[in-house]
């Protein structure tokens, strides 16, 4: 069920991963438990020639082959994740560049709370620890802190960025469906870190903007 | 009775024999793990129901920091140091490290700087914003307890003590391996050891610079990392230039273990040997340039997030190959599954977890929904507990008849493997499916779905806890009534095992040389390079005047390693423990009676130091490629000065970053008059030539020459840190902090720290000016001249490029 | 030449490019290039200093490359930061 563009987006690329770990590790594993289980030491284990022993140092063992392959097979998966993670990348930080108005969202981190502030100047007691958007709308936050380095993060969106005094750090996304949504900090900032949490409201576009109209600050 | 006690006290507290230490190391580590496993216990306690209030959030804050902490500084490093300083001097075949008592100064320093870390908790607070101490919410005015002062201090101690181990074992590994034994003959684990010293060396002065620089903020009230231009980046930056490297650091002397106990239980040569050893030199150097992972939401834009997605995914490739290696060489093999053997296959286990998670946290992509979860938690235990604490408990046991001469009880040692393994996946595993919890939260709601999860790891952490009770009890009691273990209970092939087991204390009768067949010589004088006299090869241990009676273990004793080490806990003790004075801006008052202690007993330690006759038997026939003509300690001075480089290079660094992060930086010879830089370079630069020539008058025999040119240079030095106190008066006095509060930062943090280089080199000056005054270095040795020079002509290097960055630009 | 007179000549090297730093605001105005041009006197005076007063020229070539990892290490730092700060922003 898709949550957000991030959502997807995320889950898509942790997907990939996921089933190349996988395969991977069933791969490795499999090889360790094989290795492990069939030369172990049993009454009918013959003695290698080539033993190490007190009085000599080890002969040199094994091929450049193994190297070449294991570095080889292991370039391509390491490649398409690479390719993968580029291609995402380029869209988690390319926010577009018109949104509606209504859309464009300053968050200021405390110790300890969530401020949003909105272009129609709404109060900051109206929206302490609550962000409002509207689904089905490209909404861009521009993430800073008052104070101390806090993380601004929203579960089940699966995005979050760094909130640093004195920098701004912009992440964008768009909700497919309406719902509510925990935001927490994600960077240790005092005693109050684990309070700051806050809500994400994603409401219908009508009742979305018919309660920023209701805000407007003359 | 008294008198048995009494030895064995002297023997403790002032040994400087590599065996003792190592096993000091291996001690205090355990225990500190045991604490530090408590304080994990206790959270994950908490942790286990939501809404729990067993520990309230300042408390959890704390013990969050100091179990990072602990694990990280005084557990993992020491106790792979432990073995290090035990085993290495054996496998390369030496009687001991170059630097004894340096040494032993490195111990003391480690355990002075534990118990700070652990009094913080008794003065009101510990550090308490996560091992990894961020800012601005480090920096005073957010929090202005003392702990993290406290911390702070003893971060320094223990840096200072990391420090001279490095120096130690880079000329020891270098220079005193046994005749004929090549590089490349060194099995896996001193060479996993020497690569790890090299990264120590080059990451750990950027973390004291981080440390020292958060301490002068919050004792001085500069800004560096409570200002805008510097703040959350500049010490996300300089923490993790260091901090990349330092998870290496304690990740590589386990894969060493691993690498070396394999082959052995399997009775092949490890697979691959070369490209292991190829493997974790590429890791140590490619560790260098990823830290930027560590930042990859912070807003450093995305040619650098991609720059460093590519190099964190580049650094798991020679990871595979070990792992590889490591496998294949249980090919046609005759594996003996006992309790090393499966540990380091157990260690293995988990390392493929936790590297291939460490690749999901390298793309940048997925990490802005990872970052500072519990996905985050688990890769780094599956890597630091599961690979390198396991490995680590491998190798306890693979040595433990080595170092005690008993057996371990195997079956003891078995069921603790099983309860670990299960216990471990139960208690981390669940946390990777935690993506959504956020790191370091004392408590979550009960609307979360967290709650399975948490309990279950809480369970495991119960279970892998308790089998640790396993571990101590087994090795305490076959400590005391193990049957006897013989020399080689392994049939292993390193050098450790053809010695008794304990070791005699001078090691080897005989030094072994290896032939360039691969053949060894143990005690034969056949292949000794020249048919030299090999009689001349018995050893003596290192000695001392004290403590010259030659029951066991009682020579090369010295008091004044652990005296110089109490008596600098004692200074930062001082320097750290003062109340909050002022609420604003926060100042903290020094205890002055405890840094003028410190300061005394740390002069009278020195002295005592350098005028007792310590002999260090140095062998005279060792493989030292590539310094065969570069004297031991001339070498350490040498190494020294590179870890130099990275901390003023680090401070030099800062000063860039917050100037070009300010469009608003006064231009040249606005803040800081030319001339007096001018005049100071003049006044440097001519001190070096006046110390160049001290060298040259004492090699021509000129006495005369020699006082005049110390002299010269004596009062050069004075010269300089007088103008230099005049420039500092006068801009303080013009209130130069108010309006330009970060170019003030920059310009007194690091002139500062230069001129406390210069203040030490001029106290050197006063020693050496004193020695040569009695008819020292004319007609002797004038190595103690040279070295000074070494220190001096760096001191001078520097302040080169400083009079440009701070005067003219 | 004899040691003592190559370091006179080493120390009239240092304090003559000193005076060149100084004065030399007044020749390159653009602030890139005087800021480059700048530290590169520098270093050439910190070369001086190493190769004939520490007498890095005249040991083995071993010293000199573990000074040079060092210096490499430290750039990095230095290098890579300054690309985070000023290099890829929208």
């Amino acid at each position: 069920m898709a949550v957000s563009s991030t959502q997807v987006q995320f889950d898509s690329l942790f997907g990939l991963f996921t089933y190349l770990a996988i395969a991977v590790s069933i791969f490795v594993f499999s090889l360790l438990i094989y290795f492990t289980v069939k030369y172990r030491e049993k009454p009918s284990s013959r003695q290698p020639d080539d033993t190490p022993i007190l009085g000599k140092v080890p002969p040199s063992r094994g091929h450049a082959r193994s190297v070449v392959l294991t570095v080889s097979l292991s370039t391509i998966i390491l490649v398409a994740l690479i390719v993968g993670s580029f291609g995402a990348i380029d869209n988690i930080l390319t926010p577009p560049q018109h949104v509606c108005q209504g859309c464009a969202i300053e968050v200021i981190a405390h110790q300890f709370y969530w401020e949003f502030k909105y272009d129609n100047g709404t109060k900051p007691y109206d929206t302490r620890d609550i962000l409002r958007v509207p689904v089905e709308q490209n909404i861009r936050l521009n993430v800073t802190s008052a104070d101390v380095f806090h993380d601004f993060g929203i579960i089940g969106y699966d995005i979050k960025t760094d909130a640093i005094p004195g920098r701004t750090n912009t992440i964008w996304f768009y909700p497919h469906a309406t719902g509510n949504f925990t935001i927490q900090c994600f960077e240790l900032c005092g005693v109050g870190h684990y309070t700051m949490i806050g809500h994400l409201m994603v409401l219908a576009q009508l009742d979305y903007f018919a309660w920023y109209n209701s805000t407007v600050v003359h | 009775m008294a008198e048995q006690f009494q030895a064995s006290a002297r023997r403790w507290l002032y040994t400087t024999n590599h065996k003792d230490i190592g096993i000091l190391y291996i001690i205090t580590s355990l225990f500190l793990f045991a604490a530090a496993g408590v304080l994990a216990i206790t959270m994950r306690t908490q942790l286990s129901t939501p809404d729990n209030s067993i520990l309230n959030a300042n408390v959890y804050n704390q013990f969050v920091t100091v179990h990072g902490l602990l694990m990280i500084f005084w557990v993992l490093s020491p106790l792979a140091f432990g073995f290090a300083n035990f085993i290495i001097p054996l496998e390369i075949g030496c009687r001991d490290l170059a630097f004894p008592r340096l040494n032993s100064m490195s111990y003391w320093f480690f355990l002075f700087s534990g118990v700070m870390m652990i009094l913080s908790f008794f003065f009101g607070a510990a550090p308490d914003l996560g091992w990894t101490l961020y800012s601005p919410q480090t920096a005073a005015q957010f929090s202005p307890s003392i702990g993290l002062n406290l911390g702070a201090g003893a971060l320094i101690l223990m840096v200072v003590s990391i420090t001279m181990s490095s120096i130690n074992f880079l000329v020891t590994m270098f220079k005193m391996r046994a005749p004929g034994l090549k590089l490349r003959y060194m099995s896996v684990f001193p060479w996993a050891i020497l690569v790890t010293i090299f990264m120590m060396l080059y990451a750990f002065p950027s973390f004291l610079a981080a440390v020292v620089l958060l301490y002068v903020d919050r004792a001085f009230g500069t800004v560096y990392f409570s200002s805008i231009q510097g703040g959350s980046l500049l010490w996300d930056n300089v923490f993790w230039f260091f901090g990349h490297p330092e998870v290496y650091i304690v990740l590589f002397p386990a894969i060493g273990v691993i690498a070396d106990i394999i082959p052995t239980f399997a009775r092949r040569p490890l697979y691959g040997s070369k490209y292991v050893i190829g493997a974790l030199i590429a890791a140590a150097l490619i560790s260098f340039v990823v830290w930027g992972h560590h930042m990859f939401v912070t807003g450093i834009g995305i040619a650098s997030t991609k720059l460093y997605t590519v190099t964190t995914i580049a650094v798991s490739l020679p990871f595979d190959v070990i792992v590889i290696s490591l496998i294949e060489t249980l090919g046609f093999a005759k594996l003996r599954l006992k309790a090393p053997a499966l540990f380091a296959l157990g260690a293995v286990a988990n390392f493929i977890v936790g590297g291939i998670t460490g690749v999901f946290l390298a793309s940048v992509a997925l990490d802005y929904a990872l970052r500072g979860t519990y996905f985050v938690v688990a890769h780094f235990h599956y890597i630091m507990v599961g690979a390198s604490i396991i490995g680590l408990i491998a190798g306890l046991y693979y040595w433990f008849p080595k170092i005690t001469g008993r057996m371990y009880d195997e079956k003891m040692a078995k069921v603790h493997f099983v309860l670990s393994m299960i216990g471990f996946q139960i208690l981390y595993f669940p946390m990777f499916l935690l993506l959504d919890m956020p790191r370091r939260i004392v408590t979550y709601s009960p609307q979360t779905d967290w709650g399975l999860l948490n309990l279950t790891a809480t369970l495991g952490g119960f279970i892998f806890g308790g089998a640790q009770l396993l571990l101590f009890y087994n090795l305490y009691r076959s400590s005391r009534v193990g049957p006897p273990s013989g020399p080689n209970p392994w049939d292993a092939w390193t050098l450790e095992w053809a010695l008794p087991s304990p070791p005699p204390p001078h090691d080897f009768d005989v030094i072994p040389t290896f032939s360039t067949d691969g053949t060894i010589r143990f005690g034969s004088s056949a292949g000794l390079p020249n048919g030299s006299d090999h009689s001349k090869e018995i050893g003596y241990p290192n000695g001392s005047s004290i403590g010259s009676n030659s029951s066991l273990h009682l020579e090369g004793l010295s008091p004044w390693p652990i005296l110089m080490a109490f008596a600098a806990f004692i200074f930062f003790l001082g320097l750290t423990i003062g109340k909050p004075a002022n609420p604003q801006p926060v100042s903290y008052e020094p205890f002055w009676p405890l840094i003028a202690d410190g300061v005394i007993l740390g002069v009278i330690s020195l002295f005592g130091y350098s005028r007792e006759k310590f002999t260090v038997h140095e062998d005279v026939h060792v493989e030292s490629w590539p310094f065969k003509q570069v004297p031991n300690m001339k070498l350490g001075i040498w190494t020294f000065l590179g870890a130099e480089v990275i901390f003023f290079g680090v401070l030099i660094g800062s000063y860039f970053f917050v100037r070009t992060n300010d469009a608003a930086w006064p231009p040249a010879g606005t803040l800081f008059e030319i001339r007096n830089g001018f005049a100071m370079t003049l006044v440097l630069l001519t001190s070096s030539l006046t110390a160049i020539m001290a060298l040259a008058s004492a090699r021509a025999g000129n006495r005369s020459g020699l006082i005049a040119s110390l002299g010269g240079t004596l009062v050069l030095g004075a010269a300089f840190l007088y103008i230099k106190a005049g420039e500092w008066f006068s801009l303080g006095s013009s209130g130069i902090f108010q309006n330009y509060s970060l170019p003030a930062t920059s310009y007194f943090i690091t002139t500062g720290t230069h001129g406390v280089h210069v203040f030490a080199g001029m106290c050197m000056t006063v020693y050496l000016l004193a020695n040569a005054i009695k008819g020292k270095y004319v007609n002797g040795d004038q190595t103690t001249l040279e070295h000074f020079g070494l220190y001096w002509h760096f001191v001078d290097i520097v302040w080169v490029f400083l009079f440009p960055l701070f005067y003219l630009i | 030449m004899n040691t003592n007179y190559l370091y006179l000549l080493v120390f009239a090297a240092l304090i003559g490019e000193t005076d060149v730093e100084v004065n030399l605001r007044s020749i390159f105005q653009a602030e890139n290039v005087f800021v480059t041009v700048l530290l590169g006197i520098a270093g050439t005076k910190a070369i001086l200093i190493a190769m004939y007063y520490q007498h890095l020229r005249y040991e083995p070539k071993s010293l000199s490359t573990w000074v040079i990892i060092g210096l490499v290490i430290a750039s990095l730092l230095m290098g890579l930061s300054f690309v985070q700060l000023h290099v890829g922003h929208p």
